[in-house]
């Protein structure tokens, strides 16, 4: 039978979370408690309906419920027994709601800290009913796990004793938030030996013992306390810390696979932190095996990769241990198991970009495993920090002479998506992707015109013009990867694109880093086949005359080698090129002692020392015709005196070109007469 | 040259005791990437003399792990159409990462100091090396320099080519004027092939150098 038509439909949704609204409104004690339990069970674990009480004023008003309430206990002794039981639940349940708005959900935390749930909540710590402090705690402890809580200042006043009195406690929420406290506040050095010798490593440690909740609060606070600090180390391993090294190795076999991680984690950052420590080769490669195994995981799977990363970054011997046990195979068969979430692709992306950072034998194992079609296509993910990852690995494995020299990256499927991320919204993607571009374009088999033809060049000059120095001495950075070894064609390309004025802009950037870069740029240019010296003649000289004025004026040791192998590129060139590095080195009215040449010879970086003589080498090559009169010019300058005292530099290169020098200088004769 | 040997004694020496200084040989910028150098490699055999025209182009390297590689293209080789250029890596003897003795590619330590006594820069280190395989050597500041060059593939050739590149080369390289000797060995080929090889500078008066730096 059809039901009648009297019957009225269901509220929509969205009165019916209007309506819960107004319930926490009620002049009703009993009405306001069950509201609070309605919201707190709808939005549990679910983020799109704190959202949407978030939207409709929620937080304000659960707030409101347990300022009145919390007032309403410390006004006294007013309230009869049932009162203060009802009061006291109030309480708990606007607290644990808020703790709910609170939990993993960034907007939440921010609501309630804008409608002053925080110092609420905190001085319920001290309230008599246990159960009040618990829910408190529990609720202050979500705060503290996102980065939007308050930062809390251990150096100050009684706030070491606090936090001594939270660890203390026999209430584990409590506990929990003192651990949480020190994993989100404790940032310097002086904070994490402050804590340590307050002694709050061994309280730390005593937790190690407890439930898994208080094992792993426990675990990511003494990763927070020992990061980066030998000192403190070396306290964590004093005996009078119970055996703490030994406690925290067993938990890396430890049933729940968080305490795993987080034990590995306090591991890594042990072995991190202070080398000495942790010298045990099988212990490096257990923790291997077991963040392999926690990839496997569910629960904390995504954070694995993250760990492997930062056990091997930057350390050969580790990544050499992690080849031997397959982590590339292992890594690669995840890829293959796709589609993944982002979390868990960016994390294996970055651990194989560790992998491959130093060692060639990874980066062929990569490479023989096909496995660069994840890479290329992580590239066009959604992800702004897939994207980067995808671009970090592919910077690492092209770091591969080999490969590069092979011509392995130089076409489309590497080159089109990263020409593309050069526009990407984000700025850490773009970044990325220049580093990975900078050494792909390096490509020895000269098939750099598919570069240009993508519109690379193009747009890494647009990036040479921005207003960030990363973005800017990255696009000129890989401009002059670009330019190394190039043929004439290209190099009229990317000077047509690039500009001479724009290059000489870049020159005299106002970052010492930038300026590297374009002298770097410009003496490929005006590298390779004899008229490609021209460059730096066009427009009347502007570039040389830029290098010449940059080499016055700078105060950088790589920008004055740099320009100085400008010069040394220029000066192998003909007559004309040779007088003319010369009339830039030695100004017409210019004092000769104070000339840069000079100041570069008694320069105390021999890298310099050895382009300054170089371009000695090529002023006085005997073939050329003006070599005598620059000779002569040299010797009155004072410049072949001070080559003579370089014939037994300390630095072998110095030295043999000094003697050259020196050689094609007498050739002219010795001065005497 | 006997000035040069004499240069070479004197640059010699052996750490003392305690010392850590660094005993790796130093940078030298004639042996820096980009840097060419062209010359012959003689492939005479019992039935006639022959030489193929070589060219060398340095493409990387990494002195703290003993590492250098780039290419070499051979250009009137008889059975080829067109200049083989093939990739080669090779391992700077610097007593740390690689001794002079070779201990694969089938050279026996024999073998080893049969090629390298046949550098006249070599003579003075042979007795440390048949000690220690030079392992106690200060190579720092000695203008030589020794590598075994091994070829690792055919750039632009297949391997159908009727050439191999199963051997490698012992090479020296004189830091002073960027000459390189160098001996291919190759138990299956003609003996004591003799590489030589001057750094050029592509029609300039002067020498020229340009760089890269990977991210």
């Amino acid at each position: 039978m059809p039901a009648s038509a009297s019957s009225a439909p269901p509220p929509p949704t969205h009165s019916r979370r209007e309506d819960l609204i107004g319930r926490l409104s009620s002049s009703s004690t009993e009405a306001k408690l069950k509201a609070l339990r309605d919201l707190k069970n709808q939005i549990i674990g679910n983020r799109t309906k704190k959202l949407c009480f978030l939207k409709l004023g929620a937080v304000p008003s659960v707030t409101s419920i347990l300022s009145s309430s919390s007032a309403a206990a410390a006004s006294g002794p007013a309230c009869a027994g049932d009162d203060v039981e009802l009061n006291d639940s109030l309480i708990i349940q606007s607290a644990a709601a808020i703790g709910s708005f609170a939990c993993g959900f960034d907007d939440g935390v921010k609501a309630v800290l804008d409608a002053g749930a925080f110092p609420l909540l905190l001085r319920l710590i001290s309230y008599p009913n246990d159960k009040v402090v618990g829910a408190a705690a529990r609720s202050l402890k979500f705060i503290y796990q996102s980065k939007l809580a308050p930062r809390y200042d251990f150096l100050q006043g009684n706030n070491m004793e606090f936090i001594q009195s939270l660890l203390n406690s026999e209430n584990e929420n409590v506990t929990g938030l003192g651990a949480s406290i020190i994993t989100h506040s404790c940032q310097t050095n002086m904070e994490q030996k402050a804590l340590s010798d307050a002694g709050i490593i061994k309280k730390l440690t005593c937790m190690l013992g407890g439930s898994v909740t208080q094992k792993d609060a426990s675990l990511e606070s003494l990763a927070t306390i020992l990061k980066g600090n030998p000192d403190v180390i070396s306290k964590f391993m004093e005996p009078e810390n119970g055996g703490a090294l030994g406690t925290v190795t067993e938990l890396t076999k430890d049933k729940n696979a968080r305490t795993r991680l987080l034990a590995c984690i306090c591991l890594i950052v042990i072995k991190n932190s202070a080398p000495f420590c942790l010298q045990d080769l099988r212990i490096k490669t257990k923790l291997i095996l077991i963040l392999l195994e926690l990839l496997e995981d569910d629960q904390v799977g995504d954070e694995a990769p993250f760990a492997l990363s930062s056990l091997i970054a930057e350390k050969e011997d580790l990544q050499v241990l992690a080849f031997e046990a397959n982590v590339i195979d292992k890594l690669v068969n995840h890829l293959r198991k796709g589609p993944l979430l982002s979390r868990r692709l960016e994390g294996i992306l970055i651990a194989l970009a560790n992998m491959c950072s130093r060692q060639e034998c990874c980066r062929d194992r990569l490479l023989s495993l096909e496995a660069m079609k994840f890479v290329t296509d992580a590239l066009s993910q959604d992800s702004g920090e897939v994207r980067a990852a995808a671009c970090f690995c592919l910077k690492n494995v092209s770091r591969s002479v080999k490969n590069l020299s092979a011509g392995l990256f130089m076409n489309e499927s590497f080159v089109i998506p990263l020409v593309r991320l050069l526009f990407d919204e984000l700025t850490f993607v773009q970044v990325s992707a220049l580093d990975a571009i900078s050494n792909i374009v390096v490509d020895f088999l000269a098939n750099k015109t598919m570069f240009i033809q993508c519109g690379g060049v193009k747009q890494l000059v647009q990036l040479s013009k921005s207003m960030d120095s990363t973005i800017r001495v990255k696009a000129v950075c890989a401009l002059r990867n670009l330019t190394f070894l190039v043929n004439d064609k290209c190099k009229e390309e990317i000077l047509s694109e690039l500009t001479q004025l724009t290059l000489r802009s870049l020159i005299c950037d106002p970052e010492a880093c930038v300026q590297e870069q374009a002298l770097a740029l410009v003496r490929n240019l005006v590298d390779g086949p004899l008229d490609s010296i021209q460059h730096v003649f066009a427009e009347d000289a502007l570039l040389l005359h830029a290098v010449g004025q940059q080499l016055q004026s700078a105060s950088k040791a790589e920008v004055f080698i740099q320009g100085m192998y400008v010069f040394t590129n220029v000066a192998s060139g003909n007559e004309v090129h040779k007088e003319a590095v010369m009339q830039e080195l030695f100004p017409p009215l210019a004092n000769d002692s104070e000339s840069i040449m000079f100041k570069f010879l008694h320069s105390d970086d021999s890298r310099l020392r050895t382009a300054a003589v170089w371009a000695l080498v090529n002023l006085t090559f005997p073939s050329s015709c003006g070599a005598v009169g620059r000779v002569m010019k040299l010797r009155n300058a004072g410049i072949v005196s001070q080559l003579k005292n370089m014939v037994n530099d300390p630095c072998l290169d110095v030295k043999l070109r000094a003697r050259t020098a020196l050689g094609q200088s007498m050739t002219f004769g010795d001065g005497s007469t | 040259m006997p000035v040069r040997v004499v240069e070479a004694s004197s640059a010699l020496s052996q750490p003392s005791g305690g010392t850590s200084g660094n005993t790796l040989p130093s940078a030298c910028t004639l042996l820096s990437v980009g840097q060419a150098f062209s010359g012959t490699q003689n492939v005479s055999s019992q039935q006639k003399d022959e030489a193929w025209r070589v060219n060398v182009r340095i493409q990387g390297c990494d002195l703290d792990h003993g590492y250098l590689c780039g290419t070499m293209e051979a250009l009137n080789v008889p059975m080829a159409d067109t200049p083989v250029v093939t990739f080669w890596e090779g391992e700077i003897v610097d007593t740390k990462n690689y001794t002079f003795f070779t201990g694969k590619w089938g050279a026996t330590s024999e073998d080893d100091i049969k090629h390298w006594t046949k550098f006249p820069s070599f003579s003075p280190l042979l007795s440390q090396v048949e000690v220690d395989a030079g392992k106690s050597l200060d190579l720092s500041n000695y203008p030589y320099i020794f590598m075994r060059w091994k070829e690792q593939y055919f750039v632009n050739v297949g391997t159908d080519c009727g050439l191999t590149i199963a051997g490698f080369y012992y090479v020296c390289f004189s830091c002073s004027d960027g000459s390189i000797s160098g001996f291919y060995y190759d138990p299956n080929s003609s003996p004591f092939q003799k590489l030589e090889l001057k750094s050029t500078n592509e029609g300039r008066l002067g020498f020229s150098f340009s760089s890269y730096e990977l991210q």
